[in-house]
C-alpha cells in the first residue's frame, strides 16, 4: 500500500509566531535580559581603541587606533603568556575530563547506595577549599623533602629527590595534577545526573546477552552520556584562552611568580600586571577583546567539528 | 526501585571472579580517593581549631597541636556576622529558585527543535559565555543606570539567568524520549503545561545539580557585595564579612611604614588559621546542601514515568 | 533668710536648665553622617565603640566606614569611572590615581596658619614635599615627629642572624657579607640539626609575589644606601641613578649567595617556596639567617616567643662589602606622601572636617587616639606614661580594640610622633619603660654582651636625608612607560636572580651575563635618566 504522507505546506512566518507564542513568551523575556546585561555593557570594547581614562568621561579620551593591540602582540611575553595559557588550558581540559568521567563511571558501578553517596561527598569537598589553601598544601607535598619525594624515593622510583617546584618542565602538569585534586568529584557530579537518565533496562538487556561489565560500560554508559561530554567538551573549547574561576589564574599566579615565569604567566596575569593594575584600561580591554574572538573562533570551530562527526552540537 | 533490585540480585548470583576482583579494585580506588581528597578539608579542619601562633610552625596534619577556639572567636564575634549569614541564606535562596525556573524554562524551549528563534536565541546566550565587556562597563550599567547600587537588589536582578547551566539542562532534555512532549502534544497541553508538568519532574537529577552549582555560587559570592555594598555593613554577605576578616588579619601583620602598626596587636590568631577557620564557617552550610539533593540523583526515575 | 535660700534654690534651678541649652546654642551643628572609604582592610568598628562614640559627642560626626576587600587598583578604577566617592577618601597605595582622577579638593583652602594653626604647624615644615603644584590633597597620616624621634629597634631591612648563632661565636661584631656567611658556614657544619632534630637551613631568601624584596633589595644596602627603592642614587656625582640589580657591583653578592648555595648553606626550595611556608621555617627556629624587613616576619617572632625560643631570634645586622663604606640601613622618618585623609569633591561639610582635624591634633585627643583614656588604658605614675598587664594584653587584642579604639581612622589620620613636650612617646608602642617591659631576659643579657640597651645600637644613628628621598615615593602613573619598563625589569630579576643563585658551579658568569644583558634591553638606560630627570627636580624643589 503506498502511504503517502500528506505534507502540510510550510505555514507563513506569522502563522508560525503564533502558533509557538507560549514558547515565545517563555524565551523572548530572557532575551531581551541578556541582551541588556551582557551585551548593552560591549560599548565598553571601545576603550579598546582609546588610551581611556576613567577620570575623563568616555568620549573625551583619545584615539589611539590599534595601538594597544599593536602593544600587546609586540610583548614577547605576552605571546609567550598565550602559549602557557593554552598549554595549561588543554592539559586541565584534559586532566579533568578523563578524571571526572573515569570517577562518574566508578562511581556508577558502585551498588552499595550508602556507599556510593559518602564516596561522592567526600571527594567534592576540596571543591570548596580556596586556591590559596589547595595551593598551600601542594606546595607542602611537592617540596625536596615533601611527601611526594618521599613516596618516591621509598618506591625506588627515583634516586634523588626531585624540584617539583622549581623546574619548569613540571609546571604545566602539576597544575592539572592540583586541578584533578580540587575538582574532579565536582566535575563529576554532572556526568553523573546524566548517567541517571540511562534506561536501567538497557542494563539488564545487557547482561542476560552475556556482556561483561567493560562491555556494559562501553556500550551503555558511555553512549549514554555522550551528549553531555560532547557539549561540555565544545563549551571547554572555547574556554581554552582561559576562562574565569577555572584555577588557570590563581594556581600560576599563587605559585609560578619567581624562577618559572616564562612557564606560568597567563594571559590573565600579564594583563593584571601591565593593564589593570598600572591603570591601563585600555589595554586590557584590548587583550578581553582578543581573548573572546579567539575563544568564538575555537568554539564555532569545534561545534562545527562535533557536527560533522554527527555529535550532538552546541549550537 | 523493585528493578534495580532485581538486577543487584541477578548480579550476585552471577558472581565471575573478575568481577569480584573489579569491584574490590574499585570500592579499594574509592577509598584511596577519599583519603586523597578528605586531607585537605580534614588538614584545613586542624588548622581552624589550632592557636595561629602555634600554628605558624606548620606540621599540623589531621589533628590541632595546640587547641584554640580564639581564630572563630575572633571571626563570629563580629557584630555583623548574623546580619551577614542572613542576608547570605536569604541570597542563595532566591536566586537558586529564580535562576533555576528561569533558566529551564528556557533550557526546555531551546530544547525544541522547531522553535524559530532556537538557533539565534542559543547563539546569543552562548556567545556570552566568552564575551565580556569588562569591569568597569558592567559597573556602570548596574550601579549607574540601572541604579542597583547599595542596594540587596543587586544581588538577585543581575543573576537570574545563567548560560552554562542553561546548556547542561537543554542536553538532558534532549535526551528524554521525544514521544512525551509528543503525546502531551496530542492531548492538548500546552507548552508551559508540559514543561512544568512533564518535563520539569522528569529532569530532577539534572535540575538538582544546576540547583547546586546556582546555591554554590550564589553562597560563594562576594565580588558583587565589594563593588555594590562595601560601604552598607547589614548588606554584607556571609563570604565578604569573612574575606575582609582575613584581609585585616594579614593587613595587621604586614604593616610597612610605622612602628605603632607594626606592634599593635600581636595576634593568637593569624591569617592562617582565620583562613581555615572562614573556610569552615563558609563551607559548612552548603556542603550540607549536596546530601539533601543526592536524594534526586536516582536512576531510573525519569524513564520509570514514561514506562509506567 | 528662708526667702534667700528659696532665690538661690529658684536661681540654681534656673541654671539647671539654662545650662545644658547653653553647649547646644553654642554648637549649632546638626549631627551629619560622614562616609570613609579606606582602600585599605579594616574590621567595622563596634556600634558601641568607645573612641567614635565621643567623637560624635563632640564633633556630631558619625562615620560609615567602608574598606577594601578586593584587588586595590581595580577597585580604584571602579570609583573613579562611577566618579562615586565617599566624604573622607583614602587611597593608601594608589590615592596617585585618586589625585590623579581629581578627586580630591585642595586643602590649602581650608588650611591657613589664621584658621588652622595645628595643622598649620603640623605641616608647614614638609609643605613643598607633600603639595601637588601647590595644591595639597592629601593630609599625610605618618611622617612628623615631634621633638625626639624614639629608636628601639630596626623595623626595617636587615640581615637577619639567630641569637644563637652570635652567642655561639662569642658575640663577634659581624660587619661584611664575607664574615656573615663564614660565620653561619661554621655554624651549620657544627650544627647540622637543630635540639629538635629538624635539619639547619642556612639562609632563606623569600620570593614570593610582592615579598621579594628580599630578593631584590640587598645590594643597595651593602653599598652603604638606605632602602630608595629598586634603585642606587649616585649622590656625589649628579644623582646619577643606577639600576643597581646588574650592576658590576651587585655581581659579588649573588655570586657569594651561589657559593654558599653550592655548599649547602641555601636550601633550593627557598627559591620557591610561599610565605606560609617561610613563616613555618622560620617559627621553627631552624633558619640561620635571612635578610628580610623586621615587620615581616613579625608573626614568626612572636611564635619563637610563645615556644620560648628566645636565642633562636633574630638580631638585625648592617651588613656591607667591606668595612670601608659606611652603613646606613637606618633612615630618619619621612613624611607619608599621599599616604593619609583627603576630602574628595563630593563632600558637603568640607570645612566642617578640616575644622575636626585641627581640633583632634590638640594634644589630649591626640593622647586620646595614641593612648586612650586616663586610667581605663594607661596610667601616670611620676609623670610616666605607664599600662598595667591587663591594659597592654587589651592593647594587643583585636576584638578589645575594635570596640576601644578609632583604629581604623586614626591610622589614616593626621597625627603627632615622636615624643610629647612631657617626654612621653607619643607612640606607646616606643614608650621605652613598655618596650624593656616586654623584652626577654634572654635578650637583655644578649644586648648586655654587647653593651648595648637596644638592637638599634647595632645600627648607625640616621643621618639627615637627601631632599628627594625616598625614590620609592615618585609617583610613576602619569608616565606609562617608564611603568611598563618598571614592571618588565621587576619580572626579569625575579625570574633570573634565583636561576642566578642556583646556576651550576662555572656557569654562574654565563648566567650572570645573560641577565645583565636582558634587563638592559628591558630600557634600563631609559628608566635611570628618567629617574635622574625627577630626582634633581625633587632636589631643586625640596632643598
Amino acid at each position: 500500500m503506498n502511504a503517502q504522507r500528506y505534507k502540510p505546506k510550510q505555514a507563513s512566518l506569522g502563522h508560525r509566531l503564533w502558533q509557538q507564542r507560549q514558547l515565545l513568551f517563555m524565551s523572548v523575556p530572557m532575551l531581551l535580559y541578556i541582551l541588556l546585561f551582557s551585551y548593552a555593557p560591549l560599548w565598553g570594547w571601545l576603550t579598546a581603541f582609546m588610551d581611556y581614562k576613567p577620570a575623563k568621561p568616555m568620549f573625551d579620551n583619545a584615539w589611539v587606533g590599534l595601538a594597544n593591540f599593536r602593544w600587546l602582540f609586540s610583548r614577547a611575553e605576552f605571546m609567550l603568556a598565550i602559549r602557557n595559557t593554552f598549554m595549561m588550558s588543554i592539559i586541565t581540559l584534559v586532566f579533568n575530563t578523563v578524571s571526572a568521567i573515569t570517577l562518574a563511571v566508578l562511581l556508577n558501578e558502585i551498588t552499595a547506595r550508602k556507599f556510593k553517596r559518602t564516596v561522592q561527598t567526600v571527594t567534592y569537598l576540596p571543591h570548596f577549599l580556596s586556591w590559596v589553601i589547595v595551593v598551600g598544601l601542594a606546595q607542602n607535598m611537592f617540596a625536596t623533602d615533601g611527601i611526594v619525594n618521599a613516596v618516591l624515593l621509598r618506591l625506588g622510583l627515583i634516586q634523588s629527590p626531585l624540584f617539583f617546584l622549581g623546574e619548569g618542565r613540571y609546571f604545566w602538569w602539576l597544575v592539572g595534577l592540583i586541578h584533578i585534586w580540587k575538582e574532579a568529584g565536582w566535575n563529576s557530579i554532572i556526568y553523573l545526573s546524566a548517567m541517571s537518565s540511562i534506561d536501567p533496562a538497557l542494563y539488564e538487556a545487557a547482561e542476560m546477552d552475556g556482556a561483561g561489565r567493560f562491555k556494559r560500560i562501553w556500550h551503555i554508559t558511555l553512549p549514554g552520556i555522550k551528549s553531555t561530554f560532547v557539549v561540555l567538551l565544545v563549551m571547554n573549547i572555547g574556554m581554552l584562552i582561559g576562562g574565569q574561576g577555572d584555577g588557570n589564574f590563581d594556581i600560576p599566579y599563587l605559585m609560578g611568580q619567581n624562577l618559572l615565569m616564562d612557564w606560568s604567566q597567563t594571559i590573565d596575569i600579564f594583563v593584571l600586571k601591565y593593564g589593570i593594575s598600572k591603570g591601563q584600561y585600555g589595554r586590557a580591554t584590548a587583550a578581553g577583546i582578543f581573548k573572546s574572538v579567539v575563544a568564538i573562533v575555537l568554539l564555532f570551530s569545534a561545534n562545527r567539528i562535533a557536527k560533522r562527526l554527527d555529535e550532538p552540537t552546541l549550537l | 526501585m523493585n528493578k534495580k533490585t532485581l538486577s543487584r540480585s541477578r548480579w550476585r548470583r552471577s558472581s565471575h571472579y573478575w568481577n569480584a576482583a573489579f569491584h574490590t579494585a574499585n570500592v579499594l580506588f574509592m577509598l584511596a580517593l577519599m583519603v586523597v581528597t578528605l586531607y585537605p578539608v580534614v588538614n584545613t579542619i586542624a588548622i581552624s581549631f589550632n592557636d595561629g601562633t602555634d600554628a605558624l610552625r606548620g606540621g599540623i596534619h589531621v589533628w590541632p597541636r595546640a587547641f584554640s577556639l580564639e581564630s572563630y572567636r575572633g571571626v563570629l564575634s563580629d557584630e555583623y556576622v548574623f546580619s551577614a549569614f542572613f542576608i547570605s541564606v536569604s541570597h542563595t535562596l532566591i536566586q537558586t529558585v529564580l535562576n533555576l525556573v528561569l533558566t529551564s524554562m528556557l533550557a526546555y524551549t531551546l530544547s525544541r527543535r522547531e522553535f524559530i528563534l532556537r538557533k539565534f536565541i542559543t547563539t546569543v546566550f552562548v556567545l556570552t559565555m566568552y564575551v565580556n565587556a569588562g569591569l568597569i562597563p558592567n559597573y556602570l550599567l548596574i550601579s549607574r543606570t540601572l541604579g542597583l547600587g547599595k542596594s540587596y537588589w543587586v544581588y538577585i536582578i543581575p543573576t537570574m539567568l545563567s548560560c552554562f547551566n542553561m546548556i547542561v539542562i537543554r542536553t538532558y532534555i534532549l535526551n528524554l524520549p521525544d514521544a512525551l512532549v509528543e503525546s502531551a502534544r496530542i492531548d492538548g497541553a500546552g507548552e508551559f503545561r508540559i514543561f512544568w508538568q512533564i518535563i520539569a519532574p522528569l529532569c530532577l537529577p539534572v535540575l538538582a545539580t544546576v540547583a547546586l552549582f546556582v546555591a554554590v555560587g550564589a553562597w560563594n559570592s562576594w565580588f558583587d557585595t565589594h563593588l555594590y555594598n562595601a560601604g552598607k555593613p547589614k548588606l554584607h554577605s556571609l563570604q565578604y564579612l569573612l574575606k575582609m576578616k582575613l584581609a585585616t588579619t594579614q593587613a595587621s601583620t604586614n604593616a610597612a611604614m610605622s612602628s605603632t602598626a607594626a606592634l599593635s596587636a600581636k595576634p593568637t590568631s593569624t591569617p592562617i588559621t582565620i583562613r581555615a577557620a572562614i573556610t569552615v564557617i563558609s563551607a559548612l552550610p552548603i556542603m550540607l546542601v549536596y546530601p539533601f539533593l543526592q536524594k534526586y540523583f536516582v536512576v531510573g526515575l525519569s524513564i520509570g514515568s514514561v514506562k509506567g | 533668710m528662708k526667702r534667700r535660700l528659696l532665690r538661690t534654690l529658684a536661681f540654681l534651678l534656673l541654671l539647671a536648665f539654662v545650662f545644658p541649652m547653653i553647649p547646644h546654642a553654642a554648637r549649632a551643628e546638626e549631627p551629619i553622617v560622614v562616609s570613609v572609604f579606606i582602600a585599605d582592610a579594616f574590621d567595622q568598628p563596634t556600634s558601641d565603640n568607645k573612641i567614635y562614640k565621643l567623637i560624635e559627642e563632640e564633633f556630631g560626626i558619625k562615620f560609615e566606614f567602608e574598606f577594601l576587600a578586593g584587588d586595590l587598583d581595580e577597585t580604584l578604577g571602579i570609583k573613579i569611572a562611577g566618579q562615586d566617592y565617599a566624604d573622607l577618601i583614602c587611597g593608601s597605595n594608589s590615592a596617585e590615581k585618586l589625585i590623579d582622577a581629581g578627586a580630591h579638593i585642595d586643602l590649602l583652602e581650608y588650611i591657613t596658619p589664621e584658621k588652622t594653626p595645628n595643622l598649620w604647624a603640623h605641616y608647614e615644615p614638609h609643605l613643598k614635599r607633600i603639595t601637588v603644584d601647590g595644591a595639597l590633597y592629601v593630609l599625610p597620616n605618618y611622617g612628623r615627629i615631634y621633638n625626639d624621634p624614639i629608636v628601639n629597634y630596626a623595623n626595617g631591612p636587615a640581615f637577619w642572624i639567630q641569637k644563637k648563632v652570635l652567642a655561639w661565636d662569642n658575640y663577634p661584631m659581624i660587619k661584611t657579607v664575607d664574615q656573615y656567611f663564614d660565620l653561619l658556614l661554621r655554624y651549620k657544619e657544627a650544627h647540622p640539626t637543630t635540639e629538635d632534630g629538624l635539619p639547619t637551613s642556612g639562609f632563606e631568601i623569600l620570593t614570593d609575589g610582592w615579598r621579594n624584596f628580599c630578593l631584590l633589595n640587598p645590594v643597595q644596602h651593602l653599598m652603604g644606601r638606605p632602602n630608595d627603592g629598586g634603585v642606587f642614587v649616585h649622590w656625589d656625582d649628579n644623582y646619577k641613578v643606577d639600576v643597581f640589580h646588574n650592576k658590576p657591583y651587585a655581581k659579588p653578592y649573588y655570586q657569594k649567595l651561589n657559593e654558599v648555595f653550592h655548599k649547602g648553606l641555601i636550601d633550593q626550595d627557598t627559591l620557591v617556596q610561599n610565605f606560609d611556608q617561610y613563616l613555618a621555617k622560620l617559627s621553627s627556629g631552624r633558619v640561620l639567617g635571612m635578610f628580610d624587613q623586621y615587620w615581616n616576619f613579625q608573626n614568626a617572632t612572636d611564635s619563637l616567643n610563645a615556644q620560648k625560643k628566645f636565642e633562636d631570634t633574630y638580631i638585625g645586622l648592617p651588613l656591607v662589602y667591606d668595612e670601608s663604606t659606611k652603613e646606613q640601613y637606618l633612615d630618619q622618618p619621612i613624611i607619608n606622601v599621599n599616604r593619609g585623609f583627603g576630602i574628595s569633591v563630593n563632600c558637603e561639610y568640607p570645612e566642617r572636617l578640616v575644622n575636626m582635624f585641627e581640633r583632634m591634633l590638640d594634644d589630649d585627643w591626640q593622647i586620646l587616639f595614641h593612648w586612650g583614656i586616663e586610667g581605663e588604658d594607661y596610667y601616670v605614675e611620676n609623670g610616666r606614661f605607664l599600662r598595667t598587664d591587663e591594659q597592654k594584653s587589651n592593647a594587643e587584642n583585636a576584638v578589645w580594640v575594635n570596640a576601644n579604639k578609632a583604629k581604623q581612622f586614626f591610622y589614616n589620620a593626621p597625627k603627632k610622633e615622636g615624643t610629647m613636650d612631657n617626654g612621653n612617646s607619643w607612640d606607646p608602642g616606643l614608650q621605652p619603660e613598655l618596650y624593656f617591659e616586654l623584652m626577654s631576659d634572654y635578650d637583655k643579657e644578649f644586648l648586655s654582651k654587647y653593651n648595648m640597651k637596644t638592637p638599634a645600637e647595632f645600627f648607625r644613628p640616621a643621618p639627615p636625608n637627601q631632599p628627594y628621598y625616598a625614590a620609592w615615593q615618585i609617583d610613576l602613573n602619569p608616565f606609562p612607560d617608564i611603568q611598563d619598563i618598571n614592571t618588565h625589569m621587576t619580572d626579569i630579576q625575579a625570574r633570573d636572580l634565583p636561576r642566578a643563585i642556583m646556576a651550576p658551579a662555572g656557569e654562574f658568569d654565563s648566567v650572570w651575563d645573560a641577565f645583565v644583558a636582558e634587563l638592559d634591553n628591558a630600557g634600563v638606560k631609559e628608566f635611570e635618566e628618567f629617574m635622574q630627570k625627577i630626582i634633581l627636580e625633587l632636589n631643586d624643589k625640596l632643598s
